[in-house]
């Protein structure tokens, strides 16, 4: 299945990413092979599909859900280390003039 | 194959060398052989001149594991407190995490060193490791070849005995593959019998921690270690109470070899992987050819629900919170898409729009849902299979490592070299990779032992056979840390 620049374009958007035209030219060559192999299944599996009630092989079972107990979580300290923290924030830099 | 952590266990506790005395031994070998080899991608020395002096006070206190004071690597997605964790990607550039991964906190705990993070394809992202950032380790081997991926630096560091083990990650044969390519032991334990908190997440209904070893016997030592229930990984599961124990008697063991398994094989790879079959027949196992269909759809079935997982579990790498981020935007949102399209690499990239395609409007039932509702055929129909047999023997891959730089003829040519490892993820088994002989080129030929979930005992005893029958001796890479 041949898929357009255009539609790249949009993925790119969903998917938070951007591409020039050049990247995109290339992404559309390559997409179009791996979605036709992606389309082996269809070729298998015809017709409309059930609604999937498994995670991960296993039944989800709503009832057996843990309490909802405060336990030991990390410090905001430590998980500010990797930015240089404001006022116990995460920064980024002003956009609103 | 040689018991590395068992010889060097009785070493240490006979106090006939210290964990300090062998762990500068492992560091000498790094700085001369890792240059050339590219195994580690940071080195964390400092921690494990630290380790080894707790694991000899522990050696001395007696009692202690048989890990104790035996330096080992971790891959470089795996969580280690305020040392790097890269996924060996630009956008984690710099990343320090502030918390262990269980595998690491439970290793810790019996000793073990850490002598670095290992190199990886981005985000675990490949079958040759060449995607990483930080370039390409090279096969111990042969220089001129791939380790395989995505766990090769783990793969190289064990092989060149630059580490007694390694841990890995295996979302679609990320462990076993590069084991393969190597001509080294990788198992993938079954899906949810080892802690994956603090596995930095790929495709998070197939992801697996676990060994990267020179023997069967080694990788039950380190599988031991790390598996059980965890309260912070809710898809973990108790194993069985006791160590593993192995058992080379095969007499009596039904193994089902899958024709989906051997069609169009080269014949290099299927004549050695049968040899190896004969053996364990002549040893009085019971060979059975069986049928798995849905084997045959297990490839795009992966892609589908691995990219679609990938590209849900990597929305988190904003900029914000850790890593890199881009120098110049205009807005909070034109931060995110520029951080991102400067910070992963082109193959992940790639895989995340497949998944964000996958997923999307107008799709999600035509791939997705399906692929969904293969993966349920599939299982079943394993399910089956293991209702006639007590394991199935399969190639590991159908080739050996390939020359560097090599991409294939097109998008998917390197995705199919993944064809005998997937199904073992999307059926959540435990499955060993071992060398069984050698191509003409005198590369590694690899074979995979593949059981039912949590029967991970049963495969490390029928890959244990092979290793007493000495079923393939490979030459000792030199260089590295000799016993």
């Amino acid at each position: 299945m041949a898929i357009t620049e255009k539609e790249i374009k949009t993925l790119a958007r969903l998917a938070r990413l951007d591409f020039d035209d050049e990247r995109c030219r290339e992404f559309s060559g390559e997409f179009g092979e791996i979605i036709a192999f992606a389309d082996r299944i269809n070729a298998q599996v015809g017709g409309a599909t059930s609604d999937i009630r498994e995670v991960g092989g296993r039944e989800i079972a709503y009832g057996d859900l843990r309490d909802d107990e405060v336990k030991e979580s990390l410090l905001n300290e430590k998980v500010l280390s990797n930015v240089q923290s404001e006022g116990g924030f995460f920064p980024v830099r002003r956009v609103v003039k | 194959m040689k018991s590395v952590i068992s010889s060097l266990s009785r070493l240490l506790s006979s106090r006939e060398i210290s964990s300090a005395e062998l762990t500068d031994k492992y560091i000498s070998a790094i700085e001369s052989r890792n240059p050339e080899l590219n195994a580690y991608v940071h080195t964390t020395f400092e921690e494990a001149k630290k380790n080894s002096a707790a694991a000899d006070k522990m050696l001395k206190e007696g009692g202690a594991s048989p890990l104790c004071g035996i330096p080992m690597t971790l891959k470089d997605n795996i969580a280690t407190d305020g040392l790097p964790t890269t996924c060996c990607s630009k956008i984690l550039q710099g990343f320090k995490p502030y918390y262990d991964a269980t595998v690491w906190r439970k290793l810790k705990a019996c000793g073990a060193v850490l002598l670095g993070k290992t190199n990886m394809d981005e985000f675990a992202m490949g079958s040759t490791s060449e995607t990483s950032v930080y370039g390409a380790p090279s096969n111990p081997r042969n220089l001129q070849r791939v380790t395989g991926g995505s766990s090769g630096g783990g793969a190289a560091a064990v092989c060149a005995n630059l580490a007694a083990y390694a841990l890995g990650s295996d979302t679609g044969g990320s462990i076993r593959q590069p084991a393969a390519f190597c001509g080294v032991v990788g198992f993938k334990p079954t899906y949810g019998a080892v802690s994956r908190y603090g596995l930095i997440a790929y495709g998070s209904s197939l992801d697996q921690i676990g060994p990267i070893t020179n023997s069967v016997t080694d990788a039950a030592v380190v599988y031991d270690a790390i598996r059980g229930e965890d309260e912070k990984d809710m898809t973990s599961c108790p194993t069985e109470k006791g160590k593993t124990i192995l058992t080379p008697d095969v007499k009596g063991l039904k193994i089902g070899l899958a024709d989906e398994f051997f069609d169009g094989l080269d014949t290099e790879i299927k004549s050695a992987v049968e040899n190896a079959v004969k053996k364990y027949e002549k040893a009085g196992a019971q060979v059975m050819r069986i049928s798995i269909p849905a084997l045959k759809l297990a490839l795009p079935v992966y892609y589908i629900i691995a990219c679609a997982e990938a590209s849900s579990n990597l929305g988190r790498y904003d900029g914000i919170r850790y890593g890199y981020r881009a120098q110049s935007y205009s807005s909070v949102d034109d931060m995110v898409v520029k951080t991102r399209t400067q910070g992963f690499g082109k193959e992940v990239q790639k895989r995340i729009m497949l998944g964000t395609y996958v997923l999307s409007s107008g799709y999600f039932d035509a791939y997705y849902k399906k692929a969904c509702i293969i993966r349920e055929s599939l299982r079943a129909q394993l399910k089956s299979a293991f209702g006639t047999c007590d394991v199935l023997i399969a190639p590991t891959a159908p080739n050996t490592a390939f020359v560097k730089g090599y991409t294939g003829g097109n998008a998917i040519e390197m995705y199919l070299s993944d064809v005998c490892t997937v199904p073992v993820n999307i059926g959540g088994l435990p499955a060993i990779s071992l060398p069984c002989g050698k191509d003409k080129n005198g590369l590694p030929i690899g074979m995979q032992i593949i059981g039912d979930v949590f029967e991970d005992g049963k495969v490390l005893s029928a890959a244990y056979f092979a290793e007493e029958e000495k079923l393939c001796e490979l030459e000792e890479v030199q260089g590295g840390v000799s016993l």
